[in-house]
């Protein structure tokens, strides 16, 4: 599939100071791209620059296979933008709001604005006006408002921002409905991996102003060693089993009660059978990856001591 | 473009100032009448208290206005585009599909004709109200406006448009230092400027100065624009 979004070498020099330097960013069409980094890594500032707010100091950003400049109008109308914290009329309704965002865009599809803050859950709200919002509902108007004109490319700056468990579980389910059903390509950028984690096809990381690693979710789960945890009433009784009856030979014992597997396809129905037809006490049995966290800690512990 | 105006209108809630300009013409109306027929300019002899060239009527008549739509027209300014800069609404402005520099001129433009329009308004009611006062009412000022002749109007128009214009001088400060109040602060400088006298000797009478003035006016404006596409939006 061809990338919808590339970067070549992207830099930014502000002061002397490299924001950041040489980022390469591939997004392909019809995926979530999570763009990860701790605070101040540049998620943003490289944002900016994909979205023009901001002119790289060397380098270039593809945009659907254009190269993006200061006179690129076209390949904005087709983009959905949330950076930073949403800025808004605050004396005019949601409505409002979303009504002049669409007479800027040139969009004009009845029932898109009602449509929009329906998805978000802000019906009850849509007439009030901005200022009475709060933190949360402002961060909803703003995902609204990038999905208003209904873009192929939505690039958002830590869309969560604000939102309580629930309303974030809500925004990572309607981001996978709009990749799915209507095929956007969405960029997400987080500082939290969890967030991430369970939507994004494919992971970029960023790390003081350069690019850790790109890397799709499948390859990480590949790559990094799913393991089976058990907990024992003893463990030495149940590596003797693990090692007698199943010949298993890639385990671990970690203490006197957890045992770590790292056999590949056994099975964890398998191993329960086992011990219990020779009566060990199994406490807890679980599969388990290593997940996204710890091989974002590995990514960026690097970086962190200079 | 002229859809953008609207918005701009819209957005920034003109029923707001249109109020607040229908206020300030009407105060400065009661003001101006009340100095032309109600003697608070005169001396307790009855003799009028100014200053030779300024015993005509359109003298204060035309700096009160001036004075007070030159302020009134940079705080708009400072509204519709300084904070728009603030509070981050430019961030959004500018993810838009429409060239930076016309929604910058789009915004000056929809300040520009208001202003214009609000100070030309207000300048025809005082001295309207002045004219209809003198019939019946005893000034000591001299009444030295026509309101029949053409050369009345097309002088009051162009004073109107070369005024509003030099608050641009004053945006472009405000947007340099990311400052409503140095718009402001810039607006009463411009004041000084314009108005002020020392002596006989003020700027005001000078042929060349308006001239200088709009150009100068006009370079800032262009300024402020010109910039915008290449320029980060920090």
């Amino acid at each position: 599939m061809p990338d919808i979004l590339q970067t070549n070498r992207l830099t930014k020099t502000i002061d002397g100071r490299d924001l950041v330097k040489n980022v390469n960013i591939h997004v392909k069409k019809g995926e979530i791209y999570g763009f990860l980094g701790p605070n101040g890594a540049g998620k943003t500032t490289v944002m900016k620059m994909i979205t023009n707010l901001w002119k790289p100091t060397a380098g270039e950003v593809l945009l659907f296979g254009k190269r993006l400049t200061h006179s690129s109008y076209e390949e904005l109308k087709r983009m959905g933008i949330m950076i930073e914290f949403p800025s808004f009329y605050e004396h005019m309704s949601g409505t409002d709001n979303l009504q002049l965002h669409c007479e800027y865009m040139g969009y004009y599809t009845p029932g898109s604005v009602e449509n929009a803050l329906e998805m978000l859950g802000l019906s009850d709200a849509a007439k009030k006006p901005v200022k009475s919002y709060s933190l949360g509902m402002k961060q909803r108007l703003g995902i609204a408002r990038s999905i208003l004109c209904k873009p192929e490319l939505l690039v958002l700056d830590e869309p969560t921002n604000g939102l309580d468990p629930a309303g974030i579980k809500q925004i990572r389910e309607l981001f996978r409905m709009l990749c799915t059903e209507y095929g956007i390509t969405i960029m997400i950028s987080s500082h939290m991996l969890s967030e991430v984690e369970s939507i994004a096809d494919t992971i970029g990381v960023i790390h003081q102003g350069t690019m850790r690693k790109e890397i799709s979710m499948r390859d990480i789960s590949e790559r990094n060693t799913a393991y089976i945890e058990l907990a024992v009433g003893d463990s030495g009784k149940a590596a003797y089993i693990l090692a007698d009856q199943l010949g298993l030979e890639h385990f671990k014992v970690l203490d006197g009660r957890q045992i770590r597997i790292y056999e590949a396809g056994i099975d964890t129905n398998e191993i329960a059978r086992a011990l219990a037809v020779q009566g060990a006490e199994i406490r807890a049995i679980g599969a388990k990856a290593e997940n996204l966290e710890d091989y974002f800690l590995k990514l960026t512990e690097g970086g962190a001591r200079p | 473009m002229i859809k953008l105006i609207k918005l701009e209108w819209k957005k920034n809630n003109i029923g707001k100032y249109v109020i607040g300009a229908f206020i300030l013409a009407a105060c400065l109306c009661l003001f101006l009448f009340a100095l032309a027929f109600l003697g608070i300019a005169e001396d307790p002899d009855g003799t009028l208290d100014a200053a030779e060239g300024m015993n005509l009527i359109s003298a204060p008549v035309e700096m009160f206005t001036s004075i007070a739509f030159l302020i009134f027209t940079c705080v708009m300014l400072s509204s519709f585009i300084v904070s728009a800069y603030k509070n981050k609404t430019m961030n959004l402005m500018f993810s838009y599909p429409i060239k930076r520099q016309k929604i910058l001129a789009s915004q000056m433009i929809a300040v520009w004709l208001f202003s214009f329009i609000a100070l030309t308004a207000a300048k025809l009611l005082v001295y309207g109200c002045i004219f209809i006062g003198s019939r019946n009412m005893r000034s000591p000022f001299i009444i030295d406006f026509q309101m029949g002749s053409l050369s009345f109007y097309i002088q009051l128009l162009m004073k109107s448009a070369v005024l509003v214009s030099m608050s641009f001088i004053a945006l472009f400060v405000g947007i340099a230092l990311k400052s409503s109040k140095a718009t402001v602060v810039a607006s009463f400088l411009l004041i000084f400027l314009t108005q002020a006298n020392v002596g006989d000797f003020s700027l005001a009478d000078h042929a060349l100065f308006p001239v200088i003035l709009t150009i100068a006016s006009v370079v800032f404006a262009a300024l402020s624009v010109f910039h915008a596409e290449t320029k980060d939006l920090l």
